[in-house]
């Protein structure tokens, strides 16, 4: 996939972000994608009471979001079997990017994480990725949540795999930060065949 | 809505949510212009990003002092950190990158603090003195690789506070 064009016109975008300088950002860029409805909210309060009252079409979320963090928020939304958000896509937001903190948030049910200080162009194949990649979702007694094992043909933006994306070790220490490029692959190649 | 599994057997269902649906319609922003446009509107913002950098410098300095007086006041130790992060969760965005790397590094110090590394006022004082020299000309335009003495030297403060956490921890 080359390229791709999405469009964001119509679409409900939440943002949570205890940074209202950070959310105005966001916002900003959006909009420069073509956004039209783009919500913010700056706490985990503010975020589950709007999940309550309206449908939202994508979640761009902190994971420090306070109190309770964007990790523990996302399996909350994903483990609520009444919430008709509940399989909407949410893009984490971390400055965290150790290989750890970008499994847990995975496993807690993220599309995909996306690393902090943001740029436009990160911002958008993102998006682009989670639009045009078609990924099942799992239900089990422990995990609720996007398949984690799936193949992807390709990175919106013409990036491509890297050569060692097939076999993923599992670290035992948080270890160094990870660059974009090594967190996509993190939510990408675990099923190789 | 999918029901909740009841046994062993992972429950696995396709999702094509509304955002795929909506997203993947014709007529939307190219790529190239959608980024082109983010990042015009990014550009816009910056003339007042030194006024709000400046603020946030302020509250910086403010939750520092607040420490200073009463060093196991947690509050005022993660109002720091909160305004840390938020200073490192924009400068590259802006085109300031040391000021996120400054930011970084100092959230790295205010965690070893959080994690039992004794107050240290010079550690913080030499954060808060690279901050204002980050925010000015010509720094502000600067990568950390471009000014190696202050890069190696914040590092190494940071490696002095985590291995003093560690310390403590044992």
């Amino acid at each position: 996939m080359t390229n791709p064009t999405i469009n964001l016109r119509d679409l409900i975008i939440l943002i949570a972000d205890p940074s209202s300088y950070v959310r105005m950002i966001s916002h900003s860029m959006l909009r420069g994608f073509g956004a039209n409805k783009v919500l913010e909210v700056g706490q985990t309060t503010g975020l589950l009471q709007t999940l309550s009252s309206q449908k939202i079409d994508i979640l761009l979320c902190d994971a420090r979001l306070p109190p309770h963090g964007g990790l523990v928020i996302t399996r909350t939304i994903r483990r609520n079997a009444d919430n008709v958000n509940r399989t909407m896509p949410i893009l984490l937001m971390s400055s965290d990017t150790r290989e750890t903190t970008i499994r847990s948030a995975r496993d807690a049910g993220a599309n995909m994480v996306i690393a902090k200080p943001m740029s436009p162009k990160n911002l958008y194949d993102r998006l682009a990725w989670i639009a045009f990649s078609s990924r099942n979702f799992v239900d089990t007694p422990t995990y609720f949540g996007p398949d984690r094992r799936f193949k992807i043909e390709g990175y919106p933006g013409g990036v491509g795999r890297r050569k060692g994306d097939g076999v993923v070790e599992v670290g035992q220490e948080a270890g160094p930060a990870l660059a974009q490029d090594d967190i996509d692959s993190l939510f990408s190649a675990t099923r190789t065949g | 809505m999918a029901e909740q599994s009841n046994n062993s057997d992972p429950n696995v269902f396709p999702v094509d949510t509304r955002f795929q649906q909506l997203a993947r319609r014709p007529g939307g922003v190219t790529r190239d212009a959608a980024i082109e446009s983010a990042q015009r509107q990014i550009e816009s913002m910056k003339t007042d990003f030194v006024n709000w950098l400046d603020r946030e410098l302020q509250e910086l300095a403010t939750s520092v002092e607040l420490l200073d007086l009463n060093r196991g006041d947690m509050a005022a130790l993660d109002h720091a950190y909160q305004a840390c992060c938020g200073l490192r969760d924009v400068g590259t965005t802006m085109g300031f990158e040391l000021v996120t790397f400054v930011a970084d590094n100092f959230c790295g110090i205010l965690d070893a603090m959080k994690a039992g590394a004794p107050y240290d006022r010079e550690m913080i004082d030499c954060h808060i003195d690279a901050f204002l020299l980050a925010r000015t000309e010509p720094y502000c335009h600067m990568r950390p690789d471009q000014v190696p003495e202050m890069t190696r030297g914040l590092r190494r403060v940071v490696e002095l506070a985590s291995a003093s956490a560690a310390r403590e921890a044992k």
